[in-house]
């Protein structure tokens, strides 16, 4: 089974930009006005997971 | 379409928006583009800020000022108070502001100066030519801009891509990120000026819960926590508890929340090269003990416009040319930032016992200065000695090691 990708629920994200500053694949960008992950740079590492302040970000199996 | 500038300045935070007015007031054409709709808005910010801007001639009127505030109130885990009044100083504190307002303020400075501002404007690249950066790539709403420009100026937050777009490394450990969250509360108990921290493991990991009051019976409350003690949604949820815990504040009916991030690194090593400057947020310009950025942001914004303002003048666009802002932070504050990023690793491998003890100590201590710069002298004198002697070890092994690369 592949590993999750992390995936934003932009009902929850308040675009604070904290997920986009550690992501170590620069997998994570700015697009309107919410965080977008990128699954084709993401690598499961859930950095962002643990960072986001208000839980907006979880692991999907693809 | 295509434009054509001296200087392009991504982002319209206040690290931006100095910089574009002092730039703009040397005689540089000066473009500013923002990716929000809304200079200020969201609001991402504490809003805490020192007096210390008293005379530097950044803000006119005060539609910006919430409030001045008399003194600071720092709870250890075990709620021992260490109070820190301006009147027992004589000395100067700080304001609350209301920062949507107070960005807004510096922009119309810039504006008055002859800078342009545009808005729903996204970078999307770096335009190069030959390896020399030539100007920005953008969107604004569906039309695609190319705009060429002599310096390109990365004031786009702690989430900075100008930078690494242009090959400077920005990634943030996520020991070096706190990770934010805040209400502002009405109705609630507080009714005097003074701003509160609180701190405690099981309070905040790696950083501090405030309470900011905006007038009376209204404040901002939020938290601060590290981002490599983080859990999903852990900072909300701490936030949540502590409000629920405290009589005054869990009965207040909420009017905003926002969500932050903030670098709490060592400043960026690399803040200029040809064609590029790197301000604010962007280059890690941020006390690493408070997370309090906004003064940095002045200072550093005025010697970059300024430095930047000379060198459109002098058509020299080099890195060792802008180095003169390199030299000129490090000299305002980055010695400052770099002590205070050792004082926050030390305070991290304290245990809640120590912080109650050491606030035992300072309970009665009168501080002849209100800043992080009094409360780490006073600390430092109670410290227990192997605490410090860690820290120095530590520090020489860092050294040694930057030496070796």
């Amino acid at each position: 089974m592949a590993k999750p990708k992390a995936k934003v629920d932009n009902k929850k994200c308040l675009a604070c930009c904290g997920c986009i500053s550690v992501c170590p694949q620069d997998a994570i960008s700015w697009i309107g006005n919410k965080a977008r992950v990128d699954p084709g740079k993401c690598i499961s590492c859930a950095i962002c997971i643990r960072t986001c302040p208000v839980g907006a970000i979880s692991g999907d199996v693809q | 379409m295509n434009l054509k500038y001296d200087v392009v300045v991504v982002g319209s935070g206040p690290a931006g928006s100095v910089t574009a007015r002092f730039a703009s007031e040397g005689g540089a054409k000066v473009l500013v583009i923002e990716r929000r709709s809304e200079v200020g808005v969201p609001v991402l910010c504490g809003e805490g800020i020192s007096r210390k801007i008293d005379g530097w001639d950044m803000l006119q009127g005060k539609r910006w000022m919430a409030g001045k505030m008399d003194g600071a109130r720092i709870y250890s885990p075990d709620r021992t108070c260490v109070t820190l009044s301006a009147d027992q100083a004589g000395n100067e504190t700080g304001y609350v502001i209301y920062r949507d307002i107070f960005d807004q303020e510096l922009a119309r400075r810039a504006i008055k100066a002859g800078a342009e501002f545009m808005m729903n404007t996204k970078a999307t690249g770096i335009i190069k030519e030959g390896g020399k950066i030539k100007g920005v790539k953008a969107q604004h709403f569906d039309e695609e801009l190319e705009i060429e420009c002599k310096i390109v100026v990365a004031a786009d937050g702690v989430d900075s891509k100008i930078a690494q777009w242009a090959g400077v490394k920005t990634r943030l450990d996520p020991k070096d990120l706190e990770t934010c969250c805040q209400y502002t509360l009405t109705d609630i108990d507080v009714k005097d000026a003074y701003c509160e921290f609180y701190l405690g493991k099981e309070i905040a990991p790696g950083g501090y819960i405030w309470v900011f009051p905006k007038g009376k019976r209204i404040a901002n409350v939020g938290i601060g926590i590290l981002a490599s003690l983080s859990e999903s949604g852990m900072a909300k949820k701490l936030l949540d508890r502590f409000i629920e815990n405290d009589p005054r504040l869990s009965k207040g009916k909420n009017l905003r929340f926002l969500a932050g991030a903030v670098p709490v690194s060592n400043p960026a090593e690399q803040t200029v090269a040809d064609n590029l400057v790197l301000v604010g947020d962007a280059a890690r310009h941020v006390d690493p003990i408070t997370g309090g950025g906004l003064t940095h942001c002045l200072e550093g914004g005025k010697i970059a416009g300024n430095v930047i303002a000379k060198a459109i003048k002098k058509k020299d666009y080099s890195a060792e040319l802008l180095s003169e802002y390199e030299k000129g932070w490090k000299e305002a504050f980055g010695q400052k930032i770099k002590r205070n990023y050792l004082v926050k690793e030390m305070m991290l491998n304290m245990d809640d016992k120590t912080f109650d003890k050491l606030a035992h100590a300072l309970e009665k201590v009168k501080f002849d200065e209100i800043s992080t710069h009094g409360l780490v002298k006073e600390v430092a004198k109670h410290l227990p000695i192997s605490t410090k002697l860690n820290a120095l070890i530590k520090h020489r092994k860092e050294i040694k090691e930057i030496k070796k690369k």
